[in-house]
């Protein structure tokens, strides 16, 4: 192996050194204003975690898993996996590979940088290695990942996407010479090789990598960095607060494109809302276009399905409530009725239970409820019995988290000075935010899920002969996405019925239309979403229809074909009274 | 003349026509599902604006159509179109062939049971204006207090309401409310009566005077604003919340009880006749004619005619005029075939 000239330079390696100082200075410039936009608090966490030996490793085990070998792709879609994780990891490889090589064989030339890059050029008879075969390995393995991301432009399905993202100019610019980039290394190599040093193909090798690396900060490919920055922080706990900045910037940055959400997104039961999932979303917060992402993020339902499927993690949700918040409103909110509430019952040592605005409108629900605490002897208060305050999720969700605050400080003194250790909720959106929003030191927050399942396992609540009636349980958005609740209610139906699963469940579940969440969606556009959601609980073939949040009930009722039924009437239905002394 | 006309549907559309064929000289048959005629009308106690006996009426046009061809507690199972006419197939084995039919299968009362916040089916109190008609009537309502000392009425519930599936104005209950709350006050005097809408839609003939009587005779209390849900307080009273949106203030009100205004919906029936027939449903799901403003009872399909509320919610004069305008169109009808 030697050494072909011994000036060991050539013109070509100008493209690729230019291209490889811009997006080094392009992203770590970017690196650094995301960092000097984090809150002091949260800056010094983060730079503490670099430095603690078990988050050291988790972030490498993070970057390698999730950057490198796209394993939530892997198991989405193999086709998907492979495609992905061929090109990132085998380019990565060949990276470290060339590098190796160097630094074995060539050590004095480490600090040409380009020189892992051309080796063959300026080598000769370096192909017999160890290393290098293992690098034409990899190179094959790139080529085989394109030839699949070729075949995915046309045959999208092949790979389980209905839909993909339309590409931007940037993008297109990007893809091409990311293509262009291994076949061109392949064919320059084997001319190497052969004894040829004509330098053309090298040059356009050098090039096709230039031109990658000059559209990478303007396109998806500028993921690629912002994904090790997202997977860092995240890993240091820094939240998403500021609408662009920090995290949300980050969030937003690492947004491959890859247009999986779009097949997610509920809204896509009509086509016209296609433009509006969270892929365009995070493209209109990059190009700051105002109208655009106050459309989108006022029109989603933040029912958290893109999120549940994004391979990155973008928060789709978030990233629309801090939009949300931005906007300026003339009218603030009126709170002096809250202090004519009625006088709080004392509830030393009970339970309390909190039933919400929806289960007021649903009131079958409350009933229910009342009915199997009295059936299980559980000495229980019914804090908004003749009204109450709303848990402030709604406004949370519009974006006005300083009306949402003042509700839910008030709600937390009525509840701590009632005294009650535990707090029974039966709306899934109160427990979301009480779970998330809430500080009740001392208080048990529990869905009722939770707690008739604690009452049928403490015997206080005694079990009917199963119905013979078949339910399909609906996964609701904020209990099953929003507080990870999936198999406790399935548990009980199973208990007491008959259960069928519909083919999009728990995570998949499809949002039944009719969420708080969205702030623009007209009914027509709600009662697509709603059917397509039915249609898919339909094909379970089950007799009836179970869900655990009011909201979903009420909206189900409307439309449903087959009877429709919340958990907790199910529950009441199924338990016995007569063991009980009333 | 040897022409069968088949009348579906044996409401007073359903009636009138066929007293109006009568006297045409035309023999026409009349199926009705249900065991008795009338419909609706036979089970309400009093129409609007005159107060005239509604089951006095249904029995005179009995009375009047005795020399028709009646099938009670029929539906149609089959219809088969012919070169010319139609082969109808009924539930009790009969088989007609029809030159004409008239289409008069009237509307279903939205479930009130499906607006969950209102309560109907929950609550005790909670009743809806059919069977307040029927305890008019004389039949015992458990459901109905002993001496309410405060009653409200909601208007439109299942009517203008995407939410519940019904976009269109039900028409008649705004003055069907009126008349509720005049003879629920002439049953309890003292009793405090309030109706909360959110439009009053009172365009026929008398229905202002009615709703200035309702007000300065009777002192119903009308509050604009939509009832947003229905409770219960811990004494079993039934408490409204609503807006007054005149004053622009959230309310609050304990009831004794309360009446749901539920509005007029397509019959489910229309959907097996419109399945057999071709005919076409509009975007309200009622039948739709073949235009609505110069052919209402026209189907736009040779030999068929509409009357009433198979095509929309309609008044009882309006019924009666479109049951006797299809009368006449399916006469100069047949005497062409003749």
């Amino acid at each position: 192996m030697i050494e072909r000239f011994p000036e060991g330079f050539h013109p070509f390696v100008i493209p690729f050194l230019a291209g490889m100082a811009f997006v080094l200075v392009v992203c770590l410039a970017k690196a650094a204003v995301v960092f000097f936009q984090l809150d002091a608090g949260s800056r010094r966490r983060y730079l503490v975690s670099l430095i603690i030996p078990n988050v050291i490793i988790k972030n490498v085990i993070d970057i390698i898993l999730d950057c490198l070998l796209h394993v939530k792709l892997w198991k989405r879609n193999r086709m998907l996996g492979f495609m992905h994780s061929s090109i990132a990891f085998g380019w990565f490889m060949i990276i470290l590979l060339g590098h190796i090589q160097v630094l074995l064989y060539f050590p004095n030339r480490l600090n040409t940088f380009y020189y892992p890059i051309f080796f063959d050029y300026f080598i000769e008879g370096g192909n017999d290695t160890l290393v290098s075969k293992l690098m034409d390995v990899f190179l094959y393995v790139i080529l085989a990942g394109i030839a699949l991301a070729i075949i995915k432009r046309f045959y999208s399905k092949l790979f389980g996407m209905k839909r993909t993202a339309r590409p931007t100019l940037f993008n297109m610019i990007g893809l091409y010479s990311l293509w262009a980039i291994f076949p061109l290394r392949l064919l320059a190599e084997l001319c190497a090789r052969s004894g040829n040093t004509d330098p053309t193909l090298w040059w356009a090798y050098s090039i096709a990598l230039c031109t990658f690396m000059c559209v990478l900060p303007f396109s998806r490919y500028l993921h690629i960095p912002a994904e090790m920055l997202l997977v860092t922080m995240r890993n240091a706990h820094i939240e998403v607060t500021r609408p662009g900045k920090g995290m949300a910037k980050v969030q937003t940055d690492s947004c491959p494109n890859c247009g999986v959400c779009i097949d997610a997104c509920p809204m896509n039961a009509d086509p016209a809302n296609l433009k509006d999932s969270t892929v365009y979303y995070t493209r209109q917060l990059r190009r700051n276009n105002r109208e655009r992402i106050d459309h989108i993020a006022d029109k989603c339902m933040l029912c958290g399905k893109c999120t549940s499927v994004c391979q990155v993690g973008v928060d789709g949700p978030k990233l629309r409530i801090l939009a949300r918040a931005t906007r300026k409103y003339n009218i603030g909110a009126d709170f002096t009725t809250v202090e004519n509430l009625p006088v709080l019952p004392d509830a030393q040592g009970k339970v309390l239970y909190f039933s919400g605005c929806m289960t007021q409108l649903t009131p079958l629900i409350g009933r229910s409820i009342e009915s199997v605490l009295k059936k299980a002897q559980v000495e229980y208060e019914w804090l908004d019995r003749d009204g109450g305050l709303c848990c402030g999720r709604p406004l949370h969700t519009a974006g006005r988290l300083k009306e949402a605050q003042e509700l839910i400080h008030r709600n937390e003194e009525l509840i701590l000075s009632s005294g009650a250790t535990t707090l029974l909720v039966s709306c899934p959106i109160c427990y979301r935010e009480f779970k998330e929003k809430y500080v009740l030191p001392g208080v048990n927050v529990v869905h009722y899920a939770d707690y008739f399942t604690q009452l049928i396992e403490n015997g206080r609540l005694v079990l009917k002969e199963k119905s013979d009636i078949c339910y399909v349980y609906h996964d609701p958005c904020e209990l099953g996405r929003g507080c990870g609740m999936y198999e406790t209610p399935r548990k009980l139906i199973a208990q007491t019925a008959g259960i069928a699963e519909a083919p999009a469940n728990r995570a998949g579940s499809i949002c039944c239309g009719g969420s708080l969440g969205s702030l623009s969606l007209d009914f027509t556009h709600r009662e697509k979403i709603t059917r397509a959601s039915l249609e898919n609980l339909y094909q379970s073939r089950a007799d009836a229809i179970a869900t655990a949040c009011p909201l979903c009930l009420a909206t189900f009722s409307r439309y449903s074909d087959r009877p429709v039924k919340d958990l907790a009437q199910i529950i009441d239905e199924q338990t016995k009274t007569n063991n009980i002394r009333q | 003349m040897n022409h069968n006309i088949v009348i579906i549907g044996g409401g007073i559309a359903g009636m009138e026509a066929a007293k109006a064929l009568l006297a045409l000289g035309h023999t026409p048959i009349l199926i009705e599902s249900k065991p008795y005629l009338g419909g609706h009308v036979a089970k309400w106690h009093k129409l609007f604006p005159d107060m005239s006996s509604a089951t006095e009426l249904v029995e005179k046009l009995r009375k009047d159509i005795t020399a028709a061809n009646i099938f009670l507690s029929t539906d149609v199972i089959s219809m088969n179109r012919l070169a010319s006419g139609w082969t109808l197939k009924l539930s009790n084995g009969i088989v007609i062939n029809a030159s004409a039919i008239l289409v008069s299968t009237g509307f279903k009362l939205f479930e009130a049971s499906k607006k969950e916040e209102y309560g109907y089916g929950v609550y005790e109190n909670v009743i809806t204006n059919s069977d307040l008609e029927a305890w008019f009537n004389g039949e015992s309502d458990w459901r109905i207090p002993q001496n309410p000392k405060t009653i409200g009425f909601v208007h439109c519930v299942g009517s203008r309401d995407l939410k519940a599936c019904n976009g269109q104005c039900s028409k008649v209950c705004c003055a069907t409310a009126i008349k509720q709350a005049i003879e629920i006050k002439e049953r309890f005097p003292f009793a405090k009566v309030y109706c909360f809408y959110m439009d009053l839609r009172l365009f026929g003939k008398k229905y202002e005077d009615f709703y200035v009587n309702a007000q300065r005779d009777y002192g119903v209390q009308f509050i604009r604003g939509r009832v947003s849900e229905v409770g219960e307080t811990i004494d079993h009273r039934l408490q409204v919340k609503a807006e007054d949106t005149l004053s622009g203030k959230p309310l609050k009100l304990q009831l004794d009880m309360l009446v749901l205004m539920a509005g007029i919906v397509n019959n489910p029936s229309i959907r097996s006749i419109s399945a057999m027939s071709g005919l076409e449903t509009d975007s309200d799901g009622f039948l739709r004619s073949s235009d609505n403003e110069y052919g209402v009872v026209e189907s736009g399909q040779p030999g068929i005619y509409f009357a009433g509320a198979c095509t929309g919610p309609k008044t009882v004069p309006e019924t009666v005029a479109e049951a006797r305008s299809a009368a006449l169109q399916i006469h100069s009808y047949i005497k062409k075939l003749a």
